[in-house]
């Protein structure tokens, strides 16, 4: 059964409550959930000003506060922990780097800093990311270890080929990739080794026509994209999945009419911001990854900004960071087709 | 990247609170620095920032104390994504020369309100090879080793954090951690296999089958010999037996073969599953599944390039025909994919 995004009953995208939705998050200090979720706040803040300059409100949120708390969570070592006074993190330390450049600040760093801290968690001999000191790996850290290096032209400080070498054997016999070598597929971990490989320009290792039918896959009934087999959908796959494809060349291979009914089913019609799913309570990470779908799969209902499928960034501001060079990168035989 | 709120983590949170506690008397609490000044007016928030008012003043002071100790798992159990409070609490361990068998079984403790947690899973993951080191028992037999205390404990763990959810993703990572660090490959393949038996649908558990099966190795390194093949395909035939419309054996035979064996495709898998498909109890299913005849475009495509002239393109248009089925019939929501492998096959004839 077919069904477009007109007979799906929603509204359209509720663009002024997601704007106000994301403003009064730093103010919901009578909440538990501001106070729990301290460790990830840098991330938070860039989850929402992903969401507002998708929705073409850049000027949202207030540039200079962000910019002075940004450079207040960097620490000794150069990481960026998730908070003033928190230890280190690449994952940290890569959301920092974002909202430093979408607000055009990244010269308030000491650059040699940052791609140090970030060139000291690789692993010499297997080439392998860890995301803090304690040495967790991860083919999420590969990503954002090249993609941070990459902001400050630094890609070349650390070995490239070991990450590649180690994101090829953590590819699998269905094409998809996991957390290492070994590790089931899952859509967000396939998109990190997409997108790492799609900066350090070698995309040519990975099966494309297999990948893409497996992302494909992920598509179920109600339209939303699931992570991996028999399991449920959910909004954020509409980001790592739809990424993917979109690396891939073949973000048509899904219906995207049913998946923007599917992620616009799940806004709060009244406080704004968009849940896991339906029914659920939505919270800036569900409603930043909501957008960034809808942006990839074409709604046409609002003009929202072009996201890149590899920074998670507008386009916009990733041209000017002169970073939109990895599509040159693709295969030559991608180009065609 | 997980959800970090945990509703259900109020242990820990109904004593008095600190600053009226004798022991905390001489600790100064650092309000977290953002230049606010917040107002909670529930109490359930008050004691969490209290609680990370006095942690954030014992780790501005370094201090080292079993009080600290304690505390960081207070800070943890309340919020376990809190991971400088892991990290500390690491180093006290650490410092403080403490029983790593018991922290480990006090993360046990605490994972059921956390299962999904990244810091727990590393946490453990990290201490375990502190207790024991993988060097320790190279020298013993994978039964010995299945038997040391500390990998059996492990283990047991793990499947039952499994038993309660079978796809958790963080659960099956860490069972890997444990069978590569220790090299226990062995009793591996009748865990999966009991997995499978529960639900044929995991894929998890599929995905455990190719990392025993193949003991990590690389897809280079690993050589899949004609017997085992031969046994895999039983395998994943009778499971597809039991739920045609299942993506995981499909994927897994198709996956494997095409990586290690391509030849066996057309020569052993395509009888079984023809013999499937022509066999009255399980003909109607087998034929109705998108995954049968995505089967048959992959092991045909894989065919014709063994092949020239006519035999070629015979093949290529069955392959073309299953495309055909699938775009319009069998996985219409999928179409333009199986547009796309037709029209790859028809520039390759």
């Amino acid at each position: 059964m077919s069904q477009t995004l007109e007979d799906t009953g929603h509204e359209g995208l509720l663009v002024d409550r997601h704007v106000e939705y994301v403003k009064s998050l730093d103010k919901k200090h009578d909440e538990i959930e501001y106070w729990m979720t301290e460790h990830l706040r840098v991330s938070g803040v860039y989850w929402g000003a992903v969401a507002v300059h998708l929705l073409g409100r850049s000027d949202a949120l207030d540039r200079d506060g962000i910019v002075d708390y940004i450079l207040g969570c960097q620490n000794d070592d150069g990481g960026f922990g998730g908070h003033v006074g928190h230890d280190s993190h690449i994952l940290y330390t890569m959301s920092a780097v974002q909202l430093l450049v979408m607000y055009d600040a990244l010269d308030k760093v000491d650059s040699g800093k940052v791609v140090g801290y970030v060139v000291g968690l690789q692993d010499k001999a297997t080439g392998e990311i860890s995301g803090d000191s304690w040495g967790e790996k991860d083919t999420r850290f590969a990503f954002i270890s090249l993609a941070i290096l990459s902001f400050f032209d630094a890609v070349g400080e650390i070995d490239v080929a070991g990450v590649v070498r180690y994101v090829e054997r953590s590819m699998n016999y269905d094409g998809g990739f996991g957390s290492g070598p070994g590790g089931e597929s899952h859509a967000a971990q396939v998109f990190t080794c997409l997108a790492a490989l799609a900066i350090a320009g070698r995309l040519d290792i990975v099966d494309r026509e297999r990948l893409s039918g497996w992302l494909a896959e992920r598509q179920l009934r109600s339209g939303g994209l699931n992570g991996r087999p028999q399991k449920l959908e959910d909004v954020c796959y509409s980001w790592w999945v739809l990424s993917s494809l979109k690396i891939l060349g073949r973000t048509h291979w899904i219906d995207c009419s049913r998946l923007c009914g599917f992620i616009l089913g799940a806004q709060d019609t009244d406080g704004g911001g968009i849940a896991d799913r339906p029914g659920d309570v939505a919270d800036v990470y569900h409603t930043c990854f909501g957008i960034a779908g809808l942006s990839l799969a074409g709604y046409g209902g609002y003009p929202l900004a072009e996201v890149d499928p590899v920074y998670c960034m507008p386009v916009s501001v990733i041209e000017r960071a002169g970073l939109r060079k990895w599509v040159d990168k693709l295969p030559e035989s991608w180009k065609q087709a | 990247m997980a959800r970090v709120v945990d509703e259900e983590s109020d242990e820990g949170l109904l004593l008095p609170p600190m600053s009226e506690q004798e022991e905390w008397s001489d600790v100064v609490p650092i309000p977290q620095d953002d230049g606010r000044h917040p107002v909670c007016p529930i109490a359930y928030t008050d004691e969490y920032v209290e609680m990370t008012d006095y942690f954030r003043a014992v780790m501005a002071a370094g201090e080292v104390s079993h009080r600290a100790f304690e505390l960081s798992g207070r800070v943890i159990d309340a919020n376990a994504a809190h991971y400088t409070a892991w990290v500390y609490r690491k180093k006290l361990i650490i410092d403080l020369g403490l029983d790593i068998s018991e922290e480990l079984s006090w993360v046990t403790e605490i994972s059921r309100r956390h299962i999904k947690n990244y810091q727990l899973w590393h946490h453990r993951g990290a201490l375990l090879v502190l207790l024991l080191d993988p060097k320790d028992v190279e020298h013993e037999s994978q039964d010995q080793r299945v038997q040391d205390p500390a990998i059996r404990n492990e283990l047991q763990f793990v499947s039952t954090v499994i038993e309660k959810d079978s796809k958790n993703f963080h659960a099956w990572s860490h069972r890997q951690l444990v069978v590569r660090s220790y090299g226990i490959w062995d009793q591996e393949m009748a865990f999966v296999e009991n997995q499978i038996n529960e639900d044929v649908r995991n894929n998890s558990a599929w995905n455990q089958r190719y990392f025993a099966l193949t003991a990590n190795q690389s897809a280079d390194e690993f050589v899949l010999s004609e017997e085992l093949a031969d046994r895999e395909i039983g395998y994943a035939v009778d499971k597809i037996k039991l739920a045609p419309n299942n993506e995981s054996p499909w994927s897994y035979i198709i996956g494997l073969l095409v990586r290690h064996a391509p030849a066996m495709l057309h020569e052993r898998l395509l009888p079984k599953i023809n013999e499937l498909a022509a066999d009255t109890d399980y003909a109607l299913a087998v034929s109705n599944t998108p995954f049968y005849w995505s089967a048959l475009v992959d092991i045909y495509e894989e065919r014709a390039k063994a092949l020239e002239g006519k035999e070629r393109s015979d093949v290529e248009a069955f392959a073309i025909e299953a495309c055909d089925l699938l775009a319009k019939r069998y996985d219409p929501v999928r179409a333009k994919y199986w547009e796309y492998r037709k029209q790859a096959l028809q520039a390759a004839s």
